[in-house]
């Protein structure tokens, strides 16, 4: 089972944090997570994606459901800093390009 | 449906059904019902315990603890006698019971003097069989008994009927899959599904049609059911553009039109599709290809060099519209292609790492056969958490045949 840590920054951004493999399981749970973040106004939101050791197809499912609704919300969603396994992910599907990683949290959403 | 009657009534036609569904367990699913009979032996002290079906004129018995679970003739079973009786059935000692003590069973060493039983019935209320405990000596059996054996009695039930659901689910999947390679002239085709479930959101499909193949592989986002109705959705998509692709329809284009077709059904079930569709013509070798977001797939040369099929372009369903693009190769005499989904992945030491080994085992491999059979050892050897799925083309050595 995977940890979240969910807590929105100074700026207003939520910063979503899975732990662990983010598989059909914890899918749910970040689908969810970041579901509850732009219904409640956070519509722009960072996956700190430093601490995921696995990404799966269902882990990509909710980064893009999760990329879509904020998108129609009028925000964005980023990711950052993805382990080797998920970079791979990202780089075989070309999710990579509307998932485009970035160096850190606090300055995914510069530029 | 059936349209000859094998002359079973409809009532034994139906339950016909879902013992033949139940009938062929593997070890996986025969443990799921062990689970039961065990737990009943020990809730209520009994040595044997069973989960019997009726098949016909025989009983079987998909789970059998302390008996030998070998079928019988139905006449010669408690199980047979109790479904005529109807409900549950409790005889605290058989040998004094009127309506078991000419059994067999009754006299046999040890014998079976107690007999309990609770009906397995499928949704319409026909009884399958029987969920039974006994004893080799008389013994009592209260009211908090029965109650307990009839809650076991219908999580056994349950059971018994998702196992028949599972396979008829999966026997339908594994029924849209081609049924054989394809050999013709110096060209060979082959692929393999493994579903981590019953059933899988992987797919592999080709087809001939005027000298030329088509082939393609693709993984909806999920598992089981859910992934594989959209999987069987998107393979019958494809199958229609076959023609139009023949006669030199744009695979981009085709793609494009397949995700506008699915694009709502896709973003209402939350899914989406990697694929990658090819298509050949066997008389010059020319490859068409487009890859959507598959990112798997691998051309190895007859001299053993490599180069992945890649297109850069998203899976289906994750930006609508953003566009897809078809590529071209020549496979020539001696080349070999590779398409797989990413629980293969899963089966390397480094699975970040994928294109030497893969393009290796292509390359040394006698066959497609062989490329598979070494896919499904991995799979034996490392148990899979994710659909393996795998097709392979192959063109012999110019000089080559069969």
């Amino acid at each position: 089972m995977t940890d979240f840590d969910v807590r929105t920054d100074a700026r207003g951004i939520g910063i979503v944090t899975p732990k662990g493999r983010l598989n059909m399981v914890s899918a749910k749970q970040l689908r969810t997570a970041v579901a509850e973040l732009v219904d409640a106004g956070t519509t722009k939101v960072v996956v700190d994606l430093a601490e995921t050791t696995f990404l799966d197809s269902s882990g990509l499912g909710a980064l893009v459901a999760g990329l879509k609704s904020a998108r129609q919300a009028g925000g964005d969603l980023r990711i950052a800093r993805p382990t080797q396994q998920v970079v791979t992910v990202l780089g075989l599907t070309n999710m990579d390009k509307v998932l485009r990683p970035r160096e850190s949290v606090d300055g995914a959403f510069d530029g | 449906m059936a349209l000859v009657s094998d002359g079973l009534g409809p009532v034994d036609e139906r339950r016909q059904r879902v013992v033949e569904s139940v009938g062929i367990l593997d070890q996986a699913h025969q443990e799921r019902l062990d689970r039961i009979t065990r737990m009943a032996t020990v809730a209520f002290g009994v040595p044997l315990a069973s989960i019997t079906m009726l098949d016909g004129e025989l009983v079987r018995f998909p789970s059998a603890i302390g008996m030998e679970a070998r079928p019988m003739a139905r006449r010669d079973t408690f199980c047979d006698r109790s479904v005529r009786i109807g409900g549950s059935v409790v005889s605290r000692d058989t040998l004094t019971d009127p309506r078991f003590r000419d059994l067999a069973l009754v006299h046999a060493d040890p014998p079976f003097r107690f007999y309990a039983a609770h009906p397995l019935c499928d949704p319409f209320g026909n009884v399958m069989g029987t969920f039974c405990v006994y004893d080799h000596e008389p013994r009592e059996f209260d009211e908090r008994d029965q109650r307990l054996l009839a809650e076991m009695g219908a999580w056994a039930e349950v059971e018994v009927l998702a196992l028949a659901e599972m396979s008829r689910a999966h026997d339908a999947q594994v029924s849209m899959l081609p049924s054989a390679p394809i050999d013709r002239g110096s060209w060979h085709v082959d692929g393999i599904c493994l579903p981590a479930l019953s059933v899988g959101g992987d797919y592999f499909d080709y087809a001939l049609e005027d000298e030329v193949l088509h082939f393609g592989l693709g993984d909806v986002m999920g598992k089981g059911t859910a992934a594989a109705l959209i999987g069987a959705g998107m393979r019958v998509a494809l199958r229609s553009a076959h023609l139009a692709v023949v006669h030199g329809a744009d695979l981009g284009l085709v793609l494009d039109r397949l995700e506008q077709g699915a694009a709502s059904d896709l973003d209402r079930a939350g899914s989406f599709v990697t694929l990658f569709e090819g298509v050949v013509d066997l008389t010059t070798g020319n490859l068409r290809y487009a890859d959507a977001g598959l990112g798997l797939a691998l051309l190895v040369r007859a001299d053993g060099s490599y180069e992945q099929l890649s297109g850069g372009d998203l899976p289906i369903g994750v930006m609508p519209g953003s566009g897809f693009h078809q590529h071209e190769r020549t496979v020539e005499d001696g080349d070999r292609v590779l398409v797989f989904s990413d629980g293969v992945l899963d089966l390397l030491d480094d699975p970040d790492d994928w294109m030497p080994p893969l393009a290796a085992l292509l390359h040394s491999a006698d066959d497609p056969r062989d490329v598979l059979g070494q896919i499904m050892m991995l799979a034996i050897d490392r148990t899979p958490v994710d659909d393996v799925t795998a097709l392979v083309v192959c063109r012999r050595p110019a000089g080559r045949s069969a």
